[in-house]
């Protein structure tokens, strides 16, 4: 079977064969492919036994500061002999032109007995014709050498000096072609393509991976027989908590666990009727005097039963399956398993068969939907419902049970005052649970963090 | 909810012939939740509803019932006496009016047992005393007081040794130096005067509802207890005076009466409540069909008492079991008595036919439309804040809508527009691939009689050839392809947006939104390095009017 290549790679190889060793920076000129191209069909034809890359180690030379100083105007001590060359100089006058370069040119001069000093005078001796280092100084000049082409006696006489010589380690990488890559005819391409290698990702556009999470979960509800009713996000504490049976000095309405709205009181809570009913029953069963001005307060829905509770008070249907499903708030502390702001689901179901199995079928029903079979009921609180019960789900992954929706029937407290004669079950809890078990998360935070990563890479049909 | 911690052997010891596993099989059918467990001991949360499962004494009680072992109501039996007075005066009343208690004698107080009663006082009085507000209670050691006692109201000045203190304090110096004394001082508003309870010897009992003198401390050699509760209602006062009676005549003390007298106060009678209930409305509720006898066994495994009367059932409920209201919680309590693991699920054929909500399934083909132009959708809070809505994007925070007190900086006001959010979210993804280009739909809000609510769409697209064309051309397409609306997008000057390049996006001569590349210094400041172009559009003024 014939191989088949990359158009990089083919380049490559025709580069090479006409030129056997490059380095990468003379394949980036003869194929005239970028530095990423060149290094990612390097590394593909290494890997397929193609192409040989020798990695080796040399130092490089140049010139530093004072080195580049003595290029330009001669080495010090060949600038002092030229300032003598034509006669006895003041030393003093010397010392002035040369600058910081005097001590050592005069200490060289000296030692080597090229000139002779008395007092304040300079005299020349002898004019040597070549001194050591200078031919090596114009050899490296502005270029950067290899070691190995320079002359070593020259250059440890530079290396003595401060700041004359640099030297760098830098790698070199020579490409050659494997003796297989040499007798390989890629003319003889049959025009097909690396059907294996890697492809560039597509940045991907889809729903919220919550929002597919609640979809999933509506529709159950409706192919279940409910339909589905919408409400405000903000509610007066009338229905909220009032018409709910929760007494108005009751823990869950304080600052602490329901958010209020600053300086917001509802004009129009509910008909003069609805009001005087309910008030009369917190006044006989809690026994305390109820007002209406705190029941006026506007919150942030705590929970969706004000949205159901409401449009059961308003049609009083003899039978009905309904739900609700958005966001609701708590005034709590962000962190992994907090949210200010979830969604929940809440259903409610009216009519003569409204008892306790079949609101514990409803749940076995949904749960079986969602892919959960090992459930249990534990009785739990409400304020609004009696009986109130818990589900229970076993979840295979974390090995444990896990507390899901909740659940009861709307207490005769609740639903007398409102003129709801049927009985009426409900239940309801929150989505984002359910979808970090569906997601494998374990920080809630990540559905409203919106990072693209979590985002773009998220499976989406599970 | 209320946690509290047990022992599985000191329960074993109060309940009986059980095994540990039995207990912990059994906790939660009472609705108690366990929380962990280590050898033994189990933390539990219980319901506020209960305040009877805030000691193991109670707990005890509860699971006895529910296992078989002693089944039916608890009844109190209180010693009459005349020994223990206490009187109330007059000037109490506009205070803290009522008091009433008792006493428990002879009863043995280990570590453990001290343990359960201060966690129960303190769960009672923040439940049903609701922060001590309604009402408190004070145990004492009866032996250090000597009878009888007066109720009555005393100024700041007034010098005792509190609980916990060395040295004599003045009331003021409680109120404002002590730990108690600042968090309910408040509890006795401006007046100059405060309550007490003091004894012939006209020492301070008890300064409710801050605390105690130190003098009257239960300690384990203590034999004989006198508790108090003092309250501003009467009933709710001998409520947890019922509860506290029951747990510590289960405890093993034996009651005896203490006499009320003066302003409004008596004697407390813990008088039992009976309620009749159908066995029909029973059976309809749960889904049952059981008998009369099942029902009244269920009840009395309940720790209730129960006979019939034809078809009625005539409950007995003691005076701490004050969570009962009516017929609907006792169909409960034969649930619980029952067992819940025994009911079968049903499921009962629907007659009728689902709905998705019109409003959801426009959305639900908006975000198909959106997913289809190549944009990934967004979700973010409604609760936002003054930063990501207003400060960074040059907005008038004018008319905000905040929330009160709320535990989180970036939750504190609800977003009155959804793109601050989403520029928001860009800045977190520069390390990202672009282009980036997202949408959100949802919730945004106004002040308007009092609170308008609508639906927007919020739509950018950033990348480094992002321009005005492209993001037009996107609203067009959605508008027309999707809903077959029809726009035009008129000069606008807003400061989110650059100059010259922002439009009013106009529906049927409305202005439903704006559109345009974003204000560079808004791009700087969230550190963005690509140029950012977007809309938003008032669905609920548009598409979801059209309904």
């Amino acid at each position: 079977m014939s191989q088949v290549f990359h158009d990089i790679e083919k380049k490559i190889i025709n580069s090479l064969k006409e030129n056997p060793i490059q380095t990468p920076e003379t394949l980036e000129n003869s194929t005239q492919l970028s530095p990423d191209q060149i290094r990612r069909g390097i590394e593909w034809l290494k890997l397929k036994d193609l192409a040989i890359v020798d990695e080796s180690k040399s130092s490089v030379i140049s010139l530093g500061k004072n080195g580049l100083d003595s290029f330009e105007k001669g080495l010090p001590e060949r600038r002092l002999l030229n300032l003598v060359k034509d006669g006895p100089r003041k030393l003093s006058d010397i010392q002035k032109e040369l600058g910081f370069v005097f001590g050592p040119a005069i200490g060289l001069c000296r030692k080597n007995n090229w000139v002779e000093t008395s007092s304040d005078q300079i005299i020349i001796k002898t004019i040597p014709f070549e001194l050591p280092g200078e031919k090596t100084l114009q050899q490296i000049g502005n270029k950067k050498l290899s070691k190995e082409q320079i002359n070593q006696n020259d250059f440890s006489e530079l290396l003595k000096r401060p700041n004359f010589i640099i030297e760098d380690v830098i790698k070199n990488k020579k490409i050659s072609l494997t003796l297989t890559a040499k007798s390989l005819d890629i003319s003889n391409d049959s025009g097909a393509i690396d059907v294996e290698a890697e492809v560039p990702e597509i940045l991907v556009a889809r729903t919220h991976p919550l929002k597919d999470t609640i979809d999933e979960i509506r529709e159950i509800f409706v192919t279940l027989g409910f339909s589905e009713i919408l409400g405000n996000l903000t509610q007066s504490s009338f229905w909220n908590f009032d018409a709910l049976f929760t007494p108005q000095d009751h823990p869950a309405r304080e600052l602490q666990d329901t958010f209020f709205l600053d300086g917001i009181s509802a004009k129009k809570i509910a008909n003069p009727e609805q009001i005087r009913k309910v008030s009369d029953s917190h006044k006989k069963n809690w026994r305390y005097q109820w007002d209406v001005n705190e029941a006026r307060k506007m919150v942030l829905r705590t929970h969706t039963t004000c949205v159901t509770i409401k449009h059961l008070a308003e049609n009083k249907p003899d039978e009905a399956r309904i739900f609700s499903l958005g966001r609701v708030f708590r005034n709590e502390k962000v962190s992994y398993k907090h949210l200010v702001e979830f969604n929940q689901i809440e259903g409610i179901v009216v009519g003569k068969d409204a008892n306790l199995r079949n609101l514990m079928g409803i749940q076995r029903e949904f749960y079986k939907r969602i892919g959960i079979t090992k459930i249990k009921f534990w009785p739990t609180f409400f304020p609004y419902t009696e009986p109130s019960l818990q589900t229970m789900v076993y979840n295979e992954k974390l090995g444990k049970w896990i507390e899901l929706f909740g659940m009861g029937i709307f207490r005769p407290e609740v639903t007398k005052p409102l003129g709801i004669t049927k009985p009426v079950l409900a239940w309801g809890g929150g989505i984002e649970r359910i979808a970090m078990l569906k997601y494998d998360l374990d920080d809630v935070r990540e559905f409203y963090n919106n990072s693209l990563g979590w985002l773009r890479s998220n499976t989406k049909c599970q | 909810m209320p946690v509290i911690e047990l022992s599985y052997s000191r329960l074993q010891k109060l309940i009986g012939k059980v095994t540990k596993k039995q207990i912990s099989d059994s906790l939660p059918f009472l609705g108690l939740d366990i929380e962990s467990e280590e050898k033994d001991l189990v933390r539990i949360e219980y319901s506020p509803n209960r305040p009877d499962y805030s000691t193991d004494i109670g707990i005890a009680l509860g699971l006895q019932g529910l296992l078989g072992i002693k089944t039916g109501s608890i009844k109190l039996t209180v010693k009459k006496s005349k020994n223990y007075v206490i009187t109330v005066k007059p000037t109490i009343s506009k205070i803290r009016p009522f008091v009433t208690g008792i006493v428990a004698k002879n009863g043995k107080i280990d570590d453990k047992t001290i343990k359960q009663l201060m966690t129960m006082q303190e769960d009672l009085h923040f439940g049903i005393g609701r922060k001590r507000k309604k009402s408190s209670i004070g145990i004492h050691d009866l032996d250090k007081i000597s009878f009888p006692l007066t109720y009555t109201a005393t100024d700041k000045n007034h010098k005792f040794i509190p609980l916990n203190s060395k040295k004599e304090l003045t009331i003021s110096e409680i109120i404002t130096d002590t730990e108690t004394g600042k968090d309910y001082g408040h509890l006795l508003g401006q007046s100059s005067k405060v309550p007490i309870i003091i004894d012939s010897n006209k020492k301070i009992v008890s300064f409710p509802p801050i605390i105690n003198a130190g003098i009257t401390t239960v300690t384990t050699k203590t034999k004989n207890l006198f508790v108090e509760v003092t309250g501003i209602n009467k009933a709710d006062a001998e409520d947890m005076l019922s509860v506290v009676a029951t747990i510590l005549q289960s405890a093993g003390f034996t009651l005896e009466n203490v006499q009320i007298s003066g302003a409004k106060n008596s004697s407390p009678k813990f008088q039992e409540k009976k309620i009749s209930v159908d066995s029909s409305l029973i059976n309809q509720t749960l889904g049952l069909d059981i008998s009369t006898s099942k029902i009244i066994s269920s009840l009395k495994k309940s720790r209730l008492s129960a006979i019939s009367k034809g078809k009625k059932i005539i409950c007995t409920i003691p005076a701490y079991r004050f969570d009962i209201f009516g017929p609907m919680d006792l169909v409960e309590e034969v649930a619980l008595g029952y067992g819940l693991q025994n009911f079968e699920p049903t499921v009962s054929p629907s007659q009728t036919i689902g709905k998705t909500n019109p409003v959801s399934l426009q959305l639900k083909s908006l975000n198909q439309a959106m997913i289809g132009l190549g944009f990934l959708e967004a979700l973010n809070s409604s609760l936002s804040s003054k930063r990501v809505l207003y400060d960074m994007t040059n907005r008038n925070s004018k008319n905000i809508i905040s929330v009160l007190d709320s535990k989180s900086q970036e939750h504190t006001i609800l977003r009155d527009s959804i793109f601050p959010g989403l520029i928001e979210n860009l800045s977190r993804n520069i390390h990202e691939s672009y282009p980036q280009k997202m949408f959100e739909t949802g919730n945004i809000f106004n002040l308007e009689k009092p609170i308008s609510e609508k639906i927007n769409l919020a739509v950018i697209s950033a990348h480094k050839d992002a321009n005005f064309t492209e993001i037009k051309s996107v609203l067009q397409t959605l508008l027309k392809i999707g809903f077959r609306i029809q726009i035009q997008t008129k000069t606008a000057v807003n400061p989110s947006f650059q100059d010259g390049h922002c439009a009013n996006i106009i529906f049927n001569g409305n202005v439903i939104g704006i559109i345009g590349e974003i204000d560079s210094t808004i791009i700087e400041n969230y550190k963005i390095r690509v140029p950012v172009v977007g809309f938003e559009i008032s669905l609920s003024d548009s598409i979801l009017k059209s309904l």
